[in-house]
């Protein structure tokens, strides 16, 4: 026995730095430490990092988080999904519809929306494994049949792509404020009143906190990253969900259900989709038909920067949540300095590009290195 | 019937076919608890084939397999269920997961519902253990060699606990002691009371490690003894079934002349297993070299990289003694050099396009001028089609239609059409029939006849030793040696063996 610990040793000779950079997460992680270094020396006199600016980018990162862990999961288990931004236009407009138009209560939309998004997941997942077609065509095809479909039935009932006025109905619902409210209210006012956190000094705010209370969009954001984390790593599930992406056939020899694990990714990115959209509409109290424009691609965006491969099998959650923070933190920072917005795109592309071509090196070099 | 009760497995007129080809004729096989029993036969006699479906992997088209005397249950998932364990040749593993994790792959080890990883860990470590293995279960798959990936694929085959274990050339990749400890593996296993069915080319582990052989030759059973009563001629001889001069031409010695091609310290660098390093050789006119080493010794990869396959690096590389550096790939078809890969569905041919767009796709690529010539192609394709006898319905046909040995003539049309000078044909009988092997081997001779120089890389050592003027033997990316055809005899098998193992310079590798 006492030889063979010796060897695993030998086997095992890999530095911490080694093992740190082999981590998925590594790319990320050092991401976000450069670009909030970055954004501290050039914004931080603006307020980006008081409590305000704080909350201000974390909403953003939250909203990115929501939809990357979905689409962190699908990826390693081998699919893309591209309806992600059509499917948060449509989960939004369902809600509005039967809200807005047919008079139901929040809860019945909220609920609704949630149905036929998962529902419409699994078609796509259903399609993908029964086709053998890769996932980018059939689920770009969904990215137009379901934002036409979101103007026409916006169109057709209301005559308007735009529905608003759900803020009192959102407030006075049991459900939407699990979306739409905030947390720690209690805290934030007790804080103030303290004086450890800024208040309003003029008009009918005053005396209140500036930031009155956690966004559940956060809450829901961290939620997600854990309970992702925790599926993919500590649960036999999780397990499969690597195996599925890895090697589908191998995955299939040792009696794994394959299709099962795909399809329940695609309805989980559905899901999440469809956090997203009732956030949005609760916070703000309306729906859009043209909402979620681009998101599966920042989705997918931040999944390859947290260090997933395009390819499956590989990656990490907490690495895709690592990618939102970064997103969200360099689109507000870009506002905080002053800098002319539409410089984000370019912000984003290039940081996508940095990112896998370091990871893809880095991953290289140890593998290469490693015997 | 009494005999028949008492079996563990009984197999009874099992028969296959892949489209025209019938891979097994009514095949009667019986295997008893507790014993070893050894199949072998050629590459392409139906062993794989049958292994695959007393696993589950394939239902078979005619025929009963009955286990514990109940007809076998359909379904991998309730094969495994019900105690069958395959081992396939090709690795079901994932790279990108732990050694711990690909052994338990399905069945994870759980406590309150989560994966117990010390459990798992422990677990891996036994298993490996069992196996004298020194692999950490820890680490990643994608950073280990090919020989731990087989010994991965053997402990999660043991780890399962099956009563029957079917493994698919289990040496194929190992070296001596890992083979050494394998066998140890499955006696303890059967002495405990399992039963293993494997299938080997080498017939000095066959006589070691089994009780019982049965031998498979065009997909019938031509021998089933006990060990004891059978000598390695009798195995082999059952194997062939004939003499092998009937499929070979007699070898014609090429004129001495100085070499086509020559290259000197050719490294190229490889993912998975040891890299080539530092290879050299020289190709002559007339002149057939044979390519001989294990799966996994690196043979595809140094002539991938001598015609620009793979990014590779040459001390020295020279066509016809001019010195030039190494080619791209076409560059490599330009200066004469023809390469037909192993990989004939994938990346030989485009089997949804019809037959003449395949023939003339090499041809057309470096030859042709903007326009399409359909004319000239047609005829080039109606002289090919008779020249290598490729029976297809017409030009029209598409190429996954065709049987393996025809697609495979096909290959070799497509690969000849721009009358290379040296010709590299990587396993070129594979999977193809008795008929077809000999029509192709007649046109390798041929070949060789007009001047060509000829390397045929090929796990098959009867058609190497059949075939070739000079054998390269290579062993974990190195060359370990080149055998020359005796004036009065011919290289055998055991040369081969000696050199392809790396038994002669064992210190060197380690």
């Amino acid at each position: 026995m006492s030889d063979e610990t010796v060897s695993d040793e030998r086997v095992k000779s890999l530095s911490i730095a080694q093992r740190f950079l082999m981590r998925p997460e590594m790319g990320s992680f050092c991401g976000v430490i450069l670009v909030i270094i970055f954004f501290l020396l050039i914004a931080s006199d603006n307020g980006m990092f008081n409590l305000d600016g704080v909350r201000n980018w974390s909403v953003v990162s939250a909203q990115f988080a929501i939809i990357a862990v979905g689409a962190c999961l699908l990826m390693i288990a081998g699919e893309f999904d591209l309806s992600v931004g059509s499917m948060i236009g449509f989960s939004g407009m369902v809600l509005a519809i039967t809200n807005v138009h047919f008079g139901y209560p929040m809860w019945v939309g909220i609920i609704a929306a949630f149905v036929f998004s998962v529902a419409l997941g699994a078609f796509n997942g259903f399609l993908v494994i029964k086709t053998k077609l890769p996932s980018f065509i059939v689920t770009l095809a969904f990215l137009y049949i379901l934002r036409g479909l979101t103007i026409f039935m916006s169109v057709t009932t209301t005559s308007k792509t735009i529905l608003s006025g759900m803020k009192p109905a959102a407030e006075a619902d049991w459900l939407a404020p699990i979306f739409g409210g905030e947390a720690f209210k209690f805290a934030f006012t007790w804080m103030a009143e303290k004086g450890w956190i800024d208040t309003f000094s003029r008009g009918s705010m005053e005396g209140q906190p500036v930031v009155s209370g956690v966004p559940a969009l956060i809450l829901w954001a961290i939620g997600l990253v854990i309970f992702g984390q925790f599926v993919l790593t500590r649960t036999r599930f999780g397990n499969w969900i690597y195996a599925s992406g890895g090697d589908a056939h191998a995955a299939e020899y040792a009696g794994i259900p394959v299709k099962r694990v795909k399809v329940l990714m695609f309805m989980f990115t559905a899901f999440c989709a469809c956090i997203f959209a009732m956030c949005q509409v609760t916070e703000f109290g309306s729906a859009g038909a043209d909402r979620g424009l681009l998101k599966e691609f920042e989705a997918i965006i931040c999944v390859v920067i947290g260090g997933a491969l395009l390819t499956g099998g590989y990656g990490s959650v907490i690495g895709a949540g690592l990618g939102a923070i970064m997103f969200g933190v360099v689109q507000q920072g870009l506002f905080f300095s002053g800098a002319e917005s539409s410089l984000f795109r370019v912000f984003l592309g290039s940081l996508l590009l940095i990112a896998v071509i370091t990871n893809t090196y880095i991953r290289r070099r140890i593998i290469g290195a490693g015997d | 019937m009494d005999q028949a009760s008492s079996a563990l497995l009984s197999l009874r007129g099992i028969s296959h076919a892949f489209g025209a080809n019938r891979v097994l004729k009514a095949v009667d096989l019986e295997v008893n608890a507790g014993e070893v029993l050894a199949l072998a036969g050629e590459n392409g006699a139906g062993k794989s084939t049958l292994m695959k479906i007393i696993g589950g992997y394939l239902p078979p088209q005619s025929g009963d397999v009955l286990w514990k005397q109940a007809p076998l249950p359909e379904g991998l998932r309730t094969v495994e269920d019900a105690g069958i364990t395959l081992v396939h040749q090709e690795f079901a593993l994932i790279p990108d997961m732990t050694v711990a994790e690909n052994i338990h792959l399905g069945r994870e080890p759980r406590k309150w519902g989560l994966i117990d990883r010390a459990r798992m860990h422990r677990q891996a470590r036994e298993a490996l253990g069992l196996l004298n293995a020194e692999i950490s279960p820890g680490a990643g798959l994608a950073r280990l060699p090919v020989a731990s990936w087989q010994i991965v694929e053997l402990a999660k085959a043991f780890a399962a606990r099956p009563h029957l274990l079917l493994m698919d050339e289990p040496t194929a990749v190992l070296g001596r002691d890992e083979a050494a400890a394998l066998f140890d593996r499955i006696r303890a296993y059967t002495t405990a009371g399992g039963t293993v069915i494997f299938t080997s080319h080498r017939l000095d582990e066959v006589r070691e490690i089994a009780d019982r052989v049965a031998v498979l030759r065009d997909g019938q059973i031509t021998l089933n003894k006990p060990i004891q009563d059978v000598s390695e001629h009798d195995i082999a001889s059952a194997m062939v079934g004939r003499e092998m001069s009937d499929l070979f031409v007699p070898r014609i010695t090429p004129v001495v002349a100085r070499p086509v091609l020559e290259v000197e310290g050719l490294d190229v660098p490889r993912e998975i297993g040891a890299p080539v390093k530092d290879a050299s050789f020289a190709l002559y006119p007339g002149e057939i070299l044979g390519v001989a080493g294990l799966v996994g010794a690196g043979r595809t990869e140094m002539f991938e990289g001598l015609v620009g396959l793979r990014p590779a690096h040459a001390r020295r590389f020279a066509l016809s003694g001019k010195d030039q550096v190494l080619p791209c790939a076409r560059e490599a078809w330009q200066c004469g050099i023809a390469y037909l890969t192993e990989d004939r569905k994938s990346r030989g041919l485009l089997l949804d396009k019809d037959l003449l767009v395949n023939a003339t796709l090499v041809s057309g690529a470096l030859f042709g001028g903007a326009r399409i010539d359909r004319r000239a192609d047609a005829a080039d394709f109606d002289a090919a089609r008779a020249r290598f006898d490729i029976r297809a319905a017409g030009p029209a046909t598409t190429a996954g239609q065709l049987s393996g040995g025809n697609q495979q003539k096909l290959l070799l049309a497509k690969t000849l059409a721009t009358d290379p000078q040296v010709v590299i044909l990587d396993e070129p009988t594979r999977g193809v029939d008795i008929g077809a092997k000999s029509q192709i081997y007649r046109i390798i001779a041929k070949l060789a006849e007009q001047g060509k120089a000829v390397v045929v890389i090929s796990s098959e050592m009867p058609e190497l030793i059949g075939l070739a003027h000079r054998i390269l033997v290579m062993d974990r990316g190195r060359i370990s040696g080149v055998l020359t055809q005796p004036e009065d005899g011919q290289i055998s098998e055991h040369e081969i063996l000696r050199l392809g193992l790396g038994l002669e310079n064992e210190e060197d590798a380690a």
